[in-house]
């Protein structure tokens, strides 16, 4: 006869296969002592999970979500000042590319004249595209920087 | 009369992405609770969590544009949760290098209050969270991360797999190593106690 499980080897079970060991569902189907050992642990296990999630008062999610809200605010007002911040230095950049290049090549100073400053200068406010638009806020690079190392995670544990 | 009908979250996102800020405030309450639920089920830390979930929402409004929602959106929220989860673990682990663990403190903190009335029990419920809080000490990011979302939330390995971008034999496998821990955990305290004599059944007679 099959010994008894003793309730760290039922743990396991608990974890790891839930109801797909057979060999331990069948002795637990058969033996009453283990089943009741189980049942036991999966109380306590509960028991457990239970006590790791007290709710919250509604009190906590509002604030969460004011906190929430706030930090995007924030985040948008300081968006136009970063865009005319990064428009001026492109129009001192280009401006100085112009001057150098005029004599040579006026087509050039055309093309240079209707790309990214004026783009930059009529951004959206109220729009989450447009703080993926600019590449000049050190916080965005660093969050865009955390998604991407984060998505290559993804793809190669896919994969290993 | 009619229900109101609640917006979808595609129709919350692409109202988000309209200019729309009361429609991302909706999402935020869609999906405040079960983020800050799995933040904490990994970080076990209120304060941790809570700014956790804050930055998984800033994040995802940034990238919303992004989103293309081949996933679900609750998918891919957890998703970012559990990366600045893992982020915070290894800053703690790092931290934990260089403090000294108050174990007793530990223990203290997590007896159990909870009102059942068979002290045995309870004692063997206090005995397994011990048991599982010093194997998770022991525990790589990776691996704590996996057992924490296996018993707190109750993740099949399969869920999990799917959130950590592993294969499934790979979370079993790290499972099965922290489910290792606990046992060695329990055994040495059993150990201890045939030690010590029975003073804590003693006691709670």
């Amino acid at each position: 006869m099959k010994p008894h499980y003793s309730e760290a080897d039922l743990l396991e079970t608990y974890y790891m296969r839930p109801g797909e060991s057979m060999p331990v569902m069948m002795h637990l189907a058969g033996c009453s002592e283990c089943a009741a050992r189980y049942e036991r642990l999966e109380v306590k296990m509960h028991s457990l999970r239970a006590c790791a999630h007290e709710e919250k008062p509604e009190t906590f999610w509002a604030r969460q979500r004011i906190a929430v809200m706030r930090k995007i605010d924030g985040r948008r007002k300081r968006w136009p000042l970063a865009g005319l911040a990064a428009a001026a230095v492109l129009v001192l950049v280009l401006g100085g590319v112009i001057t150098r290049d005029g004599n040579e090549s006026p087509s050039s100073v055309q093309v240079v004249d209707t790309t990214t400053a004026p783009a930059a200068l009529s951004l959206d406010e109220s729009t989450p595209r447009r703080l993926d638009d600019s590449p000049w806020a050190s916080d965005e690079l660093e969050d865009y920087s955390a998604m991407v190392a984060w998505e290559s995670w993804v793809e190669n544990g896919d994969q290993s | 009369m009619t229900a109101a009908v609640m917006p979808t979250d595609r129709e919350l996102i692409d109202g988000t992405l309209a200019g729309d800020g009361h429609a991302f405030a909706l999402l935020v309450e869609r999906f405040q609770r079960k983020i800050f639920r799995v933040a904490r089920a990994i970080v076990r830390d209120d304060v941790e969590a809570d700014s956790i979930t804050q930055d998984t929402f800033v994040q995802a409004y940034t990238h919303l544009a992004k989103f293309e929602g081949r996933a679900e959106l609750e998918t891919w929220l957890t998703r970012i949760a559990i990366n600045k989860s893992r982020d915070t673990l290894r800053r703690q682990r790092f931290v934990s290098l260089i403090t000294l663990r108050a174990d007793n403190e530990t223990e203290t903190m997590l007896e159990p209050v909870d009102d059942r009335p068979d002290p045995e029990r309870q004692l063997h419920s206090s005995q397994l969270r011990v048991a599982i809080l010093k194997a998770e000490r022991q525990l790589s990011s990776q691996q704590k991360t996996i057992f924490r979302l296996r018993h707190y939330e109750n993740l099949s390995l399969e869920d999990i797999a799917d959130h950590l971008g592993l294969r499934s034999g790979t979370v079993r496998a790290h499972l099965f190593r922290a489910i290792h821990k606990i046992r060695k955990e329990l055994a040495e305290w059993r150990t201890g106690r045939n030690v010590q004599g029975n003073d804590h059944e003693t006691a709670l007679q």
